[in-house]
């Protein structure tokens, strides 16, 4: 009972510091774009404009206000949950994170869920003989991945897999020749819900090479994670009970020693989603995945404040989202922790 | 025995060696054959670089979408490919007043929108008087048209502010495309991204910022398109359009945004007959910027000096494998009507003289801080070299210290006179020497040869000619060779100003399946995709 409002407290305490988090994220967006070198009015009209068609411009789009302004006008209509329209377009900021959220979280995910396999697979497989040839080559491959530079990786494998062997698009999300179905945004689960069977294979066969190389590349720090804790785990007193008691190895490892050291994977994997997202962005530009992060890429490129604040607030709270998701899961599995 | 057994062994391991090499051969060649991307549908498959944010011509400005704009819409009047002016939605040559002041176009009747309208003199001038309100480029109307009259239902007429003859051009820019007043009734006022209902050879079917289909529109008052419809896709990275091109994946590849050394494995591919390959009238210039109001590159010799010290074809050979045509004239070849390029050749004898006239060379170097963009590669290639060349050339006469900035930062300080020598880029509204002349030397206030207000501060020169704004201005008021000549000549008096080093300039290209015609560019560099369809 005791345990029960400890944790009840420390979700609310938790819950209760992600509009603080929000606001700093938020207002350090804010500053760091207005000192940045650069003027969104440059990126609509052109660096050769006239100076008064410029002035016209920043008047009429707020910038010529005073900064305080700027920022309490921004964080009034944020607090009122309106993320303000693109300064390029006049796109709501909103519709743009709407349209490209899912093609990300659609990788992202995939890209968690091959990593994850991948990566424990591969650390898993090195325990029957430590310091044998398996754990080596599972040490060697976690540090790899790990140590790749994305672009590097993700160029070879889209140069390889698409141009030269021709097994998969070079980039895109959906085939051209197709119309992509309408509904959540989430390309495989709409042609599935549509049954749409050839916009789901389209879409399939673009996602593979770009979630691929974000799993592999993610995959390492999986494989040290578990090869580490699994170490640690079957030298610890438990274990060695377990052993003494007449249990085969398997069972040791299956039923005592695995479920304790996946426990702090699971609090990697909540903080990989946060470098996911900056992961993500090289894969999204090699492979040309219309995601968040390569519109995040290009707002900055171009300065447009709103959508780059909005994609960056929408980024920070699904990160704080899911860190404090995982840390509840581990709390409530993990009865050893306390508050 | 053992020696034989030994024998067999090796022998059994290079047999197996050998049929797994035969499996792993023969499944890469059947998978290669079977997951080659099947052709799902007649559409051509057209490939460009950049995210596609709007379809509004008000907002357009990017080639990428002024090339779908090209393909969806009309405008007034085109340039042909040989570069002359053409009517398109107008029915002959735009006739102006006597006094210049006032210009009648008359238009077709035979033209439809997508939704089914009329074009008219009054869609016509919804479309400009829209542009004029909320237009992101209006600013080049703006200073221009008083006003715009339909004074019958296919008679449209501008009334200008002063004499613009170059206004024909203006009419060409896709930006000017007609629009439905229907189908814009709600969006007068505003942005209409995802959609557009003009008059031109393909209706929007479907659009994402990464994909659009486009198809025939059948009651188009042309000449029906060769193929049966487009899917343009727009991918991010350079490696992505090359590799998209190579493994078939796209029918047509255009794009000037592909590394260099990706154009020229394209183009050799191209000289092997394995790919088409078009150019289009090279209209992009790159030009180095020297700061004119202060010492050292305030002196005219001094300038002059080191516009003699640029081995321009080295250059282009280094940085773009000679793709980039080396350029002595800020107009483009296509726009010049003529050959002669006014800017000083590379020649080092006359390049030491003046700078030993300006006294250097004995003792004393000639400091040149040269800035670069970091973000454009070539700028970087293009610093690095002449750099170099300068080493070699006149070590004792000029010594060049190197600065890289990024662009924004560089636009952004570039009117404060931060630049001693910087390399920009510069491609005109429109397809007119004046879209060149103007934005670089305009000057509205000067004193002597400095420029104190005008594009000349902005560009970064502060530099300017008596008579050479009253050269410009005059220009607008000529019409054909007279104009052409004129503004060759505001050219000439910056050459021998030069406060600008035009560098090189950039063709268009694109590159094409071998059982497609050849990409065919219009004068204004973009490419007519209504004519691309399978080679018959």
């Amino acid at each position: 009972m005791a345990r029960g409002r400890e944790l009840f407290r420390y979700c609310a305490t938790r819950l209760a510091l992600a509009p603080l988090m929000l606001w700093l994220i938020a207002s350090l967006v804010f500053l760091l774009l207005r000192v940045a070198p650069g003027d969104p009015v440059d990126a609509v009209l052109g660096s050769r404009a006239p100076e008064a068609a410029k002035a016209a411009l920043r008047s009429s789009l707020g910038l010529d206000q005073s900064l305080w302004n700027q920022y309490f006008d921004f964080l009034s209509k944020l607090v009122h949950g309106d993320l303000g329209n693109a300064l390029i377009n006049n796109e709501s900021v909103r519709s743009i994170i709407s349209k490209t959220l899912p093609a990300s979280l659609e990788l992202g995910i995939t890209a968690l869920i091959i990593a994850a396999v991948l990566g424990l697979a591969v650390g898993f497989s090195g325990i029957a003989r430590p310091e044998g040839k398996f754990d080596f080559a599972g040490r060697f491959y976690g540090i790899g991945t790990y140590a790749l530079p994305p672009f590097w990786a993700a160029m070879l494998i889209q140069l390889v897999f698409a141009v030269m062997l021709g097994w998969l698009p070079v980039g895109g999300r959906f085939p051209p020749s197709l119309i992509p179905p309408e509904g959540s945004g989430f390309l495989i689960f709409d042609s599935v819900i549509s049954g749409n069977w050839a916009a789901l294979q389209g879409s399939v066969r673009h996602l593979v090479l770009p979630a691929c190389t974000l799993g592999l590349l993610l995959s390492g720090v999986f494989t040290n994670a578990l090869r580490l804790n699994l170490n640690r785990t079957l030298k610890s007193d438990y274990v060695e009970s377990a052993r003494s008691r007449g249990l085969s190895e398997v069972q040791v490892v299956l039923r005592h020693a695995l479920p304790n050291a996946l426990l702090p994977v699971l609090t990697i994997a909540g903080i990989t989603v946060a470098s996911l997202i900056g992961g993500a962005l090289l894969i999204e530009v090699t492979f040309s995945w219309p995601g968040i992060a390569m519109s995040l890429y290009e707002s900055i490129n171009q300065r447009d404040y709103p959508v780059v604040q909005g994609i960056v607030v929408a980024i920070a709270a699904l990160v704080v989202m899911v860190s404090v998701a995982v840390d509840l899961l581990v709390a409530v599995l993990d009865p050893r922790i306390r508050y | 025995m053992a020696v034989d057994l030994k024998n067999r062994c090796v022998t059994d391991r290079r047999r197996s060696r050998l049929q797994a090499s035969v499996l792993i051969g023969f499944v890469l060649a059947f998978s290669q054959s079977a997951c080659q991307p099947k052709r799902q549908s007649e559409r051509l498959t057209v490939a460009s670089a950049g995210r596609i944010s709007s379809l509004d011509p008000a907002l357009a400005s990017t080639t990428g979408v002024l090339q779908v704009l090209s393909a969806l819409g009309d405008t007034l009047y085109i340039r042909g490919t040989k570069g002359k002016l053409q009517p398109q939605l107008a029915a002959s040559k735009p006739q102006f007043s006597d006094d210049g002041l006032s210009l009648t176009i008359p238009l077709r009747r035979d033209v439809l929108f997508h939704d089914g309208t009329r074009f008219d003199a009054k869609a016509m001038a919804f479309s400009l008087k829209r542009f004029l309100r909320i237009g992101s480029q209006r600013y080049l109307l703006n200073d221009r048209i008083a006003a715009i009259d339909a004074p019958s239902p296919f008679e449209l007429r501008l009334r200008l502010k002063q004499p613009s003859s170059s206004i024909e051009s203006l009419l060409t820019s896709p930006y000017l495309t007609p629009v439905s007043p229907k189908a814009y009734a709600d969006h007068a006022d505003r942005f209409l991204n995802d959609r557009f209902v003009g008059t031109g050879p393909y209706v929007l079917n479907s659009f994402r910022n990464t994909q659009q289909r486009l198809l025939p529109f059948r009651n188009y008052w042309g000449a029906t398109p060769k193929n049966v419809g487009l899917d343009l896709i727009n991918l991010s990275n350079s490696t992505a359009l090359f590799g998209a091109l190579i493994s078939g994946e796209v029918d047509v590849l255009l794009s000037n945004s592909i590394d260099e050394d990706q154009k020229r494995a394209l183009s050799e591919r191209a000289d092997k007959a394995l790919l088409l390959e078009s150019k289009g009238p090279a209209m992009n210039i790159t030009f180095v910027t020297l700061r004119t109001n202060s010492p050292p590159l305030q002196r005219q010799t001094v300038r002059r000096a080191l516009a003699h010290s640029l081995d321009r074809r080295l250059i282009s050979a280094r940085v773009s494998y000679t793709q980039r045509e080396p350029l002595r004239s800020l107009i483009p070849p296509s726009l010049r009507g003529g050959k002669t390029e006014p800017w000083p050749a590379y020649n080092l004898a006359t390049a030491r003289q003046l700078y030993q006239e300006a006294g250097y060379c004995t003792g004393r170097r000639l400091q040149v801080p040269f800035t670069f963009r970091t973000n454009v590669p070539s700028d970087r290639l293009m610093a690095l070299t002449w750099q170099a060349q300068l080493k070699r050339d006149l070590p004792d006469c000029v010594q060049m210290t190197l600065n890289g900035v990024e662009s924004t930062t560089v636009y952004k300080q570039l009117s404060e006179g931060s630049f001693e020598a910087v390399i920009l880029d510069w491609g005109g509204s429109y397809p007119d020497p004046e879209a060149y002349l103007s934005p670089l030397l305009s000057c509205k206030r000067s004193e002597g040869t400095i420029c104190k207000e005008g594009e000349a501060v902005d560009g970064g020169t502060f530099w300017t000619e008596p008579g050479l704004q009253a050269a410009l201005s005059r220009s607008d008021s000529l019409q054909g060779k007279a104009r052409l000549q004129e503004l060759r000549a505001v050219d000439a008096m910056a050459a021998e100003g030069a406060p600008y080093l035009p560098v090189w300039v950039v063709a268009p290209k694109a590159w094409a399946q071998l059982r497609l015609n050849p990409p065919i560019f219009n004068g204004n560099g973009l490419v007519d995709l209504a004519q691309l369809g399978e080679r018959r």
